[in-house]
């Protein structure tokens, strides 16, 4: 009992950093998929408003001619009521002025009233009191914010508007986001949406080739130097990945921009100077995918020399002493026990090049003309970067979620693929 | 005497007493986005307010400390943006910001920012002297919502040595602004005359014209330029009008096929843009009206004798030459504590006076948003300001505070760069570009 608890004990910061850092992040992107969720619905919950932009097709959803009529010219009415209690906050002399000169008008915008207010022969003074002694003459609902629906539906009231349109008008009003599948079917219909898989599935499969055999090719040239030299090799091999990903892609600019490496050492055998990652498309693709690809190839070489060194020396000498060459060994004894690890690097580097986009972003950013946006770019483009400044968190989780799905899916189809479950068997020597 | 000593020291113990209760310590936070070291005013601006506050506040009997704490220290509007935003949702937003008046349909829709309007009289000094079409901006849906912060207006900029380099004359040049506002000079003739200089050799292929390197307003000026227009006033509704968007397009695409703009332009580093258009390694470019500074920074101390500026020329019979104005504004976001709004609407009232706003408009070479800043003499004095008032105010207009601007202008910038990078042929672009925006603006859409 106790070592069962023992063992729940140490499996407990597991299980919350999965909790944390995936099982949340994945809930809350299911949710928001199916939300219009944007800057301008929030996140936290809405309030009830129709402002006069909102007002101009409010006739769209169904609402009476009348109802929008009454909406539209509530305004703030001097009324015996409205007079009542500006009497007794702010005094009988102001209130009995503004009902012989204004009794039964309307104003329709509140600052005319303040106007009226500010220029009677007893004004309200203060700037917020003639705010607070206007509103009580309030009877429309037009710009104004309420925090909660029956607030909302309460004004409603007030303005006469006939309550077989309250519904929909309550409806309507709701700032906040609401549930909708909108997302994937707006997915469907953009016409964007197949350009980004089709990058996707190409940068994915691209890179995922090259780190693979760079990576093998790394680790088995380096087996066969002396350990100095291939520790050097190594070390160098491995900049990449732990250089900061702003430094190593502002490395790969200088290196390609028009007046950088490449341009200039071209620009000697009388090339144009031009810009060697941007000028087209197959140029942008190169460097993207080399981009990528010699951080994944990094990770792929340790992994691969650590697994070759695992493999015993007897079967190489052996094999020496067979007459085996270097290719022979290479291909009859490392490959065939490399599997597992090979394995490893192709499922967890094509998930993790899926969901990937932040060389891409800091590189090309999708360009030229959205030729390299990958499928979790736009996801991110959608959601988290627009100049007009309505960000759609919503259609953007929907992109999100897609990936996710595609990522379980692969999962499952690689355990299947690789046979995990041999690759996981208890070794038989310990039985 | 010894009495007298008691009676004041007890007086003043008391009045010690009266003020630390009645004393008030308010804490202002103001974030600025896109702003540099010349644009230090917009929070420095609030901190002279403050001060004044303070001191009206004391002359009432009552002791007010403001405390201002600015930040403009942000990598790019993104991060400015996503900070506002996720800030908000906190509850942690800061009490005023500054930022570029697009954002206030949707901020003002989530309920982020609060109407300035409920808080300072919009019919007194100062507010009542800036110019309407600026704090119509600043409004939206018959809310005032804030007050403008700066003008400014994007030009478009020719190298005079180049100009007569391929045979235009002093006086012609100088006559360039008039005509391209009288719709003789056009952008055909921008792309003949680029074509000109990059035959001549004056300047570098790719070098003929050199536009902005990002998305940003300047590209709906273009559309505008060919007849395009972003909303329609009587519905409220944006505006893709095929036609236009199609020969904008095709002007990028065409350039490109001269060999007067690059291909792979756009992306191109801020930095290196700056220092090749202030150096006269470009023919024609198009800028905003605070590149007037930049270019003196980069080593350009004879603006006048050196870069002529316009409206952006019509591009074609149906459209007109012009320009569009993106002033930012100060918004006051919404607080737990009403009284710090109240404060920060107070304060935002107080920086825009004459005085205040010209010490950031001359810092920075934006425009006035104010009548009477013509009148104080670090304004007037200011050729610039004066002079680009003058060419292009008056013709300026803006993009419209619509809950959807920010997906049209994207779909719009996209389809652009499809085209002008050779991915798509102009009128594949423009397809594209009608189905993304048929499906994500639906009825907030008219095509033509």
């Amino acid at each position: 009992m106790t070592s069962r608890m023992l063992g729940i004990g140490f499996l407990t910061p597991a299980i919350i950093s999965v909790a944390i850092f995936f099982l949340l992040p994945v809930l809350l992107t299911v949710v928001f998929a199916f939300t219009n969720m944007s800057t301008s619905t929030g996140i936290m919950g809405g309030d009830y408003q129709i402002n006069s932009e909102q007002l101009r097709s409010v006739s769209e959803i169904g609402i009476s001619e009348e109802s929008v009529e009454l909406l539209e010219n509530a305004g703030f009415q001097i009324t015996e009521a409205g007079l009542t209690a500006l009497a007794e906050q702010f005094g009988d002399e102001t209130a009995e002025e503004l009902r012989e000169d204004y009794l039964g008008e309307t104003f329709t915008a509140r600052r005319d009233l303040e106007r009226v207010l500010r220029n009677l022969d007893e004004p309200i003074r203060q700037t917020r009191d003639r705010k607070t002694a206007a509103d009580l003459f309030a009877v429309t609902i037009i710009g104004e914010r309420f925090d909660t629906e029956s607030q909302f539906r309460a004004a409603l009231e007030k303005t006469g508007v006939d309550p077989v349109d309250h519904d929909t008008l309550t409806e309507f009003a709701y700032t906040g986001w609401t549930w909708t599948t909108d997302n994937f079917s707006l997915l469907l219909e953009l016409p964007s949406t197949l350009r980004f898989a089709a990058n996707s599935a190409f940068y994915v499969v691209c890179t995922l080739t090259f780190n693979i055999v760079f990576g093998l090719f790394l680790a088995l040239s380096t087996f066969y130097l002396p350990s100095k030299t291939a520790n050097t090799f190594r070390a160098i091999w491995f900049l990449p990945r732990i250089l900061p990903p702003v430094l190593y892609v502002l490395m790969w600019n200088w290196f390609t921009w028009d007046n950088g490496f490449i341009a200039t050492v071209t620009g000697w055998f009388g090339v144009p100077p031009q810009n060697w990652m941007m000028q087209t498309t197959t140029r942008a693709w190169t460097v993207v995918i080399l981009i990528n690809g010699f951080v994944g190839a990094s990770l792929g070489m340790i992994l691969f020399s650590s697994a070759i060194k695992a493999i015993p020396t007897s079967m190489l000498y052996a094999s020496e002493v067979d007459g085996a060459n270097r290719w022979q060994q290479v291909r009859y004894i490392i490959l065939p026990q490399m599997r597992w690890p090979i394995l490893f690097m192709t499922s967890y580097q094509t998930l993790s090049l899926l969901t990937s986009f932040e060389y891409i972003l800091l590189a090309t950013d999708g360009g030229p003309g959205r030729s390299t946006e990958v499928w979790a770019l736009a996801a991110y483009h959608t959601a988290l970067n627009n100049y007009g400044g309505n960000l759609q968190y919503g259609l953007g989780s929907a992109y999100a979620l897609v990936l996710v799905f595609i990522g379980i899916a692969l999962s499952a189809l690689y355990l299947r693929f690789f046979n995990f479950k041999e690759l996981l068997a208890k070794p038989r020597i310990e039985q | 005497m010894a009495n007298l000593t008691r009676t004041t020291a007890l007086i003043g113990a008391l009045a010690g007493l009266a003020t630390t209760a009645m004393a008030e310590d308010v804490t202002i936070t103001v974030w600025a986005g896109g702003s540099n070291d010349s644009d230090s005013y917009r929070i420095e601006a609030i901190e002279i307010a403050a001060d004044i506050l303070e001191r009206e506040a004391a002359i009432m009997g009552d002791e007010l400390n403001i405390t201002v704490e600015g930040r403009r220290d942000f990598t790019g509007w993104d991060e400015f943006k996503q900070g506002i935003t996720l800030g908000a949702e906190a509850g942690t937003a800061p009490s005023i910001v500054v930022t570029s008046h697009l954002d206030i349909a949707p901020w003002s829709q989530a309920g982020y920012i609060v109407p300035v309007e409920d808080y300072v009289d919009l019919d007194s000094w100062p507010l009542n002297n800036i110019y309407p079409n600026l704090m119509e901006i600043a409004s939206y849906a018959g809310t005032q919502w804030g007050i403008p912060q700066d003008a400014e207006s994007r030009p478009f900029f020719f190298w005079r040595e180049t100009l007569e380099a391929i045979g235009y004359s002093e006086d012609q040049i100088d006559a360039l602004p008039d005509m391209v506002a009288s719709g003789e000079y056009t952008l055909q003739n921008v792309l003949e005359d680029a074509t000109k200089a990059v035959e001549m050799g004056v300047v570098e292929e790719g070098y003929g014209f050199y536009p902005r390197v990002s998305n940003g307003p300047d590209y709906a000026q273009f559309y505008q330029s060919f007849g395009g227009v972003l909303m329609d006033p009587d519905t409220g509704k944006l505006v893709l009008d095929k036609t236009a968007m199609t020969e904008f397009y095709q002007f990028f695409v065409d350039a490109v096929a001269a060999g007067v703009t690059r291909q792979n332009h756009i992306g191109t580093d801020w930095n290196q843009w700056y220092t090749e258009v202030a150096n006269g390694r470009a023919a024609f470019w198009h800028g905003g009206t605070w590149h007037f500074g930049r270019y003196a920074t980069e080593g350009n101390d004879d603006f006048w004798g050196t870069i002529q500026f316009s409206l952006i020329p019509a591009g074609n019979d149906a459209g007109r030459a012009n320009t569009i104005t993106h002033p930012l504004v100060y918004l006051v976001m919404d607080q737990e504590d009403d009284r710090v709004e109240e404060i920060a609407a107070q304060l935002i009232a107080i920086a825009s006076e004459p005085r205040l706003n010209s010490l950031h408009a001359i810092q920075s070479n934006h425009l006035a948003v104010a009548q009477a800043q013509s009148d104080i003499d670090l304004y007037r004095g200011d050729r610039w300001a004066s002079e680009a008032t003058e060419v292009l105010l008056a013709s300026a207009t803006s993009q419209p505070n619509h809950l959807q601007y920010g997906a049209f202008s994207e779909a719009m910038f996209r389809g652009l760069e499809a085209a002008w990078s050779g991915v798509q042929t102009p009128e594949e672009a423009v397809a594209e570009v009608e189905a993304q925006m048929r499906a994500t603006l639906g009825d907030d859409l008219i095509v033509r």
